[in-house]
């Protein structure tokens, strides 16, 4: 009964929090409530016991993605009106894509749960009936699905790489310091004892 | 008719009592914040005019929209924080698990850094760590 509660509370405040972000003019706050939708969400994964997903995900879309979001929107000086303008322009391809997302999200949850039920942590669930979630993931991320583990290294590799490539940008003109040479430098080349050419000189 | 997929309830209500602390400070957070607010709200004088509610740069008009872009050197450390944010992510449950999946779970965690080490070399030798 308390769990269903909670699960309403926390469901009615994703609902109305995933509108605001979709109704509201201002992209900053649309992204702000985009951090409580995450925050819900994750309240929710947690009350479905899959307790690494929830902190995995305040930990990297509220910790990291969030932040990319802000700087995006801030960085893109968003001129609010000509970005109305073009709303009945881009209605087709954004219910397009629209439409694409449910039908997946419809295959997902109407398909037999027998493919669920076949795969590792489901079959884990039932025998070990150990419903520690860290440890049920652990057990076949780095062994059965080895080989999607290193994929997503590499893609990880191909993100930093393209990110490097396509923002990194050198500017002149600009002075910093060299740590490293400044510490090294030794006596000789910085000083020079030049003889005093006025002879023997006599502190007067 | 219980499935096999059926949660125990027992178990439902394991995970509302071990996080109760978490949901507590939540809702005292929200609380107090309320508290505050409608405090602010219902105590402070208020005599608002034009001019104490237009906006001011220390104390003259504002010079231009606060609107204004950033360099986009700030997206580049953004994403760098993520890749490895999420390499973390990936090594809690490595770590818990390491007695049981062995040398062969080392071996593919060890590929795995192995490949971020090689996007690490190249944003150190790049230059994308400097903040010239």
């Amino acid at each position: 009964m308390i769990q269903l509660t909670i699960f309403y509370i926390f469901a009615a405040v994703l609902l109305v929090a995933a509108t605001v972000v979709i109704t509201s003019r201002n992209p900053v706050y649309s992204a702000l409530f985009l951090v409580l939708c995450f925050f819900t969400s994750s309240a929710l994964w947690l009350l479905a016991e899959a307790e690494f997903l929830g902190i995995a995900l305040v930990l990297v879309y509220v910790g990291a993605v969030m932040v990319l979001f802000l700087f995006v929107v801030m960085m893109l000086d968003i001129n609010l009106a000509p970005m109305r303008e073009g709303f009945a322009r881009y209605l087709p391809v954004g219910l397009g894509v629209g439409a694409v997302m449910v039908a997946e999200m419809a295959l997902v949850v109407g398909s037999s749960s027998a493919e669920f039920a076949e795969g590792a942590i489901a079959s884990t669930v039932v025998e070990g009936g150990d419903s520690n979630n860290v440890r049920l993931l652990g057990n076949v991320i780095y062994t059965k699905y080895v080989f999607q583990f290193e994929v997503a290294a590499v893609v990880l590799l191909v993100a930093i790489i393209a990110a490097i490539m396509l923002t990194l940008r050198r500017r002149g003109g600009t002075k910093h310091q060299e740590v490293a040479e400044q510490v090294a430098v030794h006596k000789a080349d910085r000083l020079r004892l030049v003889r005093d050419p006025r002879g023997k000189h006599d502190n007067q | 008719m219980p499935s096999d997929l059926d949660l125990p309830t027992d178990g439902e209500w394991r995970m509302v009592e071990s996080y109760l602390p978490v949901l507590v400070f939540i809702v005292m957070a929200l609380g107090l914040g309320v508290l505050l607010m409608a405090l602010g709200f219902i105590l402070a004088p208020r005599n608002p005019d034009d001019e104490k509610l237009s906006p001011y740069e220390c104390g003259f008009e504002a010079f231009e929209d606060s609107r204004m872009q950033f360099d986009v050197r700030y997206y580049l450390v953004a994403i760098l924080f993520i890749i490895f944010d999420l390499e973390i992510a990936f090594l809690f449950p490595w770590a818990i698990v390491l007695e049981q999946i062995g040398l062969f779970g080392f071996g593919s965690m060890a590929v795995f850094v192995g490949l971020l080490l090689v996007g690490f070399l190249y944003e150190w030798k790049k230059g994308a760590l400097e903040w010239e």
